[in-house]
């Protein structure tokens, strides 16, 4: 009853979309919020369906393991494609050019770190989430509470990124209220997850990824067009347009003034992925280990086919954007700078192309394809941040196993609201904040984190819970605290006049130090526990390496 | 933890297979990781402290250079190796997987 009520309220919030587009500062869009009304209306269809197969924590944080490896894949990339990456990358291509393609190469190579390092044992010895694995020969409790801090904490991260942009774009895009647009994205998020679980989230993920596939695929396609298909044309008009000229098919000076900062960045950018909690999470929702691999190749593909297209994209909107002044705020002397004055600023490059090469039907289609990217990546988030404060913190650390199903299932729905709540309140505390420097720093606490501990404790026998413990402490806080009192945050958000760490990028430090430190503080550990913990090496190991033992498909 | 999956556990260990599995895949992983590692960081070191390398045009006539072309092959090359590893993963792996098992249950 309750269930009803609440999902007929958050329904009613959506006339409030159509009415609102007349108070806004942009022009609404009607083919978009049509679209994204029909995008709405069938995902919460799918809840409605999920909701009702969801009622064990399997079901809730797994989908209870019955996703194949192809709609997993899909998954994958629908949460790893956030409209940051979308429209970011296609925002940093038409800036600088080559510069914007080295962020998506370090996306993609995450996946290689995955597959080769860890996938499938992930997949053979945890059940819901990363801690299941890096606590099952460790301390538990430790292991927990170290995995729960750094996840919620590069949630938190994410989700503020992802709610402040998402704030952002959807006034540009739809036309209405910054705060309308927040609560829109948290409370659309917390109905997904707290009723549907994992498996509305997936198939939200699924749906999203589909649709944002076939639009940048549309996209890119007009645009190659538009060039006889010969990129090589569209790359020669788009340095006859560019301020910088042939610059833009090399190297800037980003990179040249601090190679170690672009190395630094690499790292992070390619071992963050199997440190990130909600992909990670991604993994146990198929049936095996074969499946994970499964996914691991279709999610690559995707992804990097994806990527490609924002190449395309961004290098094309060079060519083509300034033929379209109304894009432009002209400056005093009618000048178009095609960088600075692109109204809405950067980010909305691969909006405005869509327009430019499709017309409104396209960019509707964009823009509701990016809206629903936002929650779907929030929703992503959410669930993971849940699964740590239910599972590993709840029932794990302060219940000590004790909990029932029931209580679980409770904490996790109070987790997820909570949640959905807290990440309203930030989008709208950090409205004005600059807030780009997140995404990177949960990329390189994942990295400096995660991923060590992840990685020895699986691929180890020497490691134990006070090296891990230690370690990824001290990972997660020079990451953290590198960050802060570097230009970023330091000097952009806090206003000194000189940061204190020479280049904002922590990995190339962070990283080897945390796998230095779980080295150095496990080999000098002579407790009882620390026998034991190498002991059960074999055990895992097997397990990991056969499947044997592993949390089988369903509990059904 | 049962004495049963300690039991099935010393047998898995007992398997001459198991080892060879073991062996295999840590090889083979590793081997797969250094290629990545190679390409990768031969793409990042290149881009970072040999730039101009990366300025050039790929010929005479064309506006496209080294670096564009080199960036989008490094990243098909990321999907390349992923294939590649699923294949070797299939044809070696999964046979001695489905034998140990077999063989300790």
């Amino acid at each position: 009853m309750i269930r009803s009520l609440l999902f007929l309220a958050m329904l009613g919030l959506l006339p409030g979309v159509a009415l609102a587009q007349g108070n806004g500062e942009a022009q609404a869009n009607t083919p978009a919020i049509v679209m994204f009304l029909v995008f709405i209306a069938a995902t919460m269809g799918i809840t409605w369906w999920a909701a009702r197969r969801t009622k064990t924590t399997a079901d809730f944080y797994t989908a209870g393991g019955g996703i194949t490896g192809f709609q997993n894949g899909l998954a994958i990339a629908g949460d790893y494609l956030s409209a940051a990456s979308f429209l970011g990358i296609a925002g940093m291509v038409y800036v600088s050019g080559f510069d914007g393609m080295i962020y998506a190469i370090g996306f993609l190579f995450g996946w290689p770190v995955v597959m080769f390092l860890i996938a499938e044992r992930l997949r053979n010895l945890g059940r819901y989430n990363f801690a299941d694995v890096t606590s099952f020969r460790l301390g538990q409790t430790r292991m927990r509470v170290l995995a729960a801090s750094a996840s919620l904490l590069i949630i938190a991260l994410y989700l503020i990124a992802q709610m402040v942009g998402a704030g952002k774009l959807i006034v540009l895009l739809f036309g209405i209220k910054y705060n309308l647009a927040v609560v829109i994205v948290g409370a659309l998020m917390i109905v997904y997850v707290a009723f549907g679980g994992m498996t509305a989230t997936t198939w939200v993920q699924i749906i999203k990824a589909v649709l944002m596939l076939f639009g940048a695929t549309l996209l890119a396609g007009l645009v190659l067009a538009g060039f006889n298909f010969n990129p090589d044309v569209m790359l020669a008009e788009a340095v006859k347009i560019h301020p910088t000229g042939n610059a833009i098919m090399a190297p800037g000076a980003q990179v040249s003034s601090n190679p170690l900062n672009a190395l630094s960045l690499g790292l992070a950018l390619a071992f963050g992925t199997a440190g990130l909690p909600h992909i990670l999470m991604r993994f146990f929702t198929v049936a095996n280990a074969n499946e994970a691999r499964k996914s691991v190749i279709y999610a690559s593909t995707f992804i990097g086919y994806f990527y490609l297209l924002t190449f395309i994209i961004g290098f094309g909107a060079i060519a083509i954007l300034y033929k379209h002044p109304e894009y432009f705020s002209t400056g005093a002397n009618g000048e178009i700078d095609i960088i600075n004055s692109l109204i809405g600023g950067t980010n909305m490059v691969a909006v405005h192309l869509s327009n430019a090469v499709g017309g409104s039907l396209l960019l509707g289609f964009l823009a509701a394809v990016t809206f629903a990217t936002i929650v779907a990546v929030v929703a992503g988030l959410a669930l993971a941040g849940a699964a740590a404060i239910s599972h590993d913190l709840y029932a794990n650390v302060f219940a000590r196993g004790r909990a029932t199903e029931k209580q679980q299932m409770r904490i996790s729905r109070i987790a997820t609201v909570s949640l959905g709540i807290i990440a309203i309140l930030l989008g709208i505390v950090f409205e004005n904040q600059n807030v780009a420097f997140m995404v990177g720093l949960a990329f390189a606490i994942a990295a400096s984190s995660n991923f060590p501990v992840l990685l020895l404790s699986i691929a180890w026998r020497g490691c134990t819970t006070r090296g891990a413990t230690i370690g990824g402490f001290i990972g997660l806080a020079t990451a953290t605290l590198w960050v802060v009192l570097s230009k970023t945050v330091w000097v952009d958000v806090f206003g000194f006049a000189e940061p204190i760490t020479p280049f904002p990028n922590p990995g190339i430090i962070s990283i080897p130090l945390a796998f230095v430190a779980i080295w150095l503080f496990s080999i000098t550990d002579k407790s009882a526990a620390s026998v034991n913990e190498r002991a059960a090496f074999d055990a895992l190991t097997v397990r990991s390496q056969t499947g044997i033992g592993a949390t089988a498909a369903s509990d059904h | 933890m049962g004495s049963r999956t300690d039991d099935v556990t010393a047998r898995v260990l007992a398997n001459p297979k198991y080892h060879q599995l073991v062996r295999k895949r840590n090889a083979i992983s590793l081997v797969f990781f250094a290629v990545m590692l190679v390409v990768y960081a031969g793409f990042i070191l290149t881009l970072a402290f040999v730039p101009e390398l990366f300025a050039r045009p790929i010929g005479a006539g064309f506006t496209t250079s080294i670096g564009v072309l080199t960036a989008t092959l490094v990243a098909v090359s990321a999907v390349v190796m992923i294939a590649a590893y699923v294949q070797v993963s299939n044809k070696v792996f999964d046979p001695l997987i489905r034998a140990i098992v077999e063989d300790a249950t």
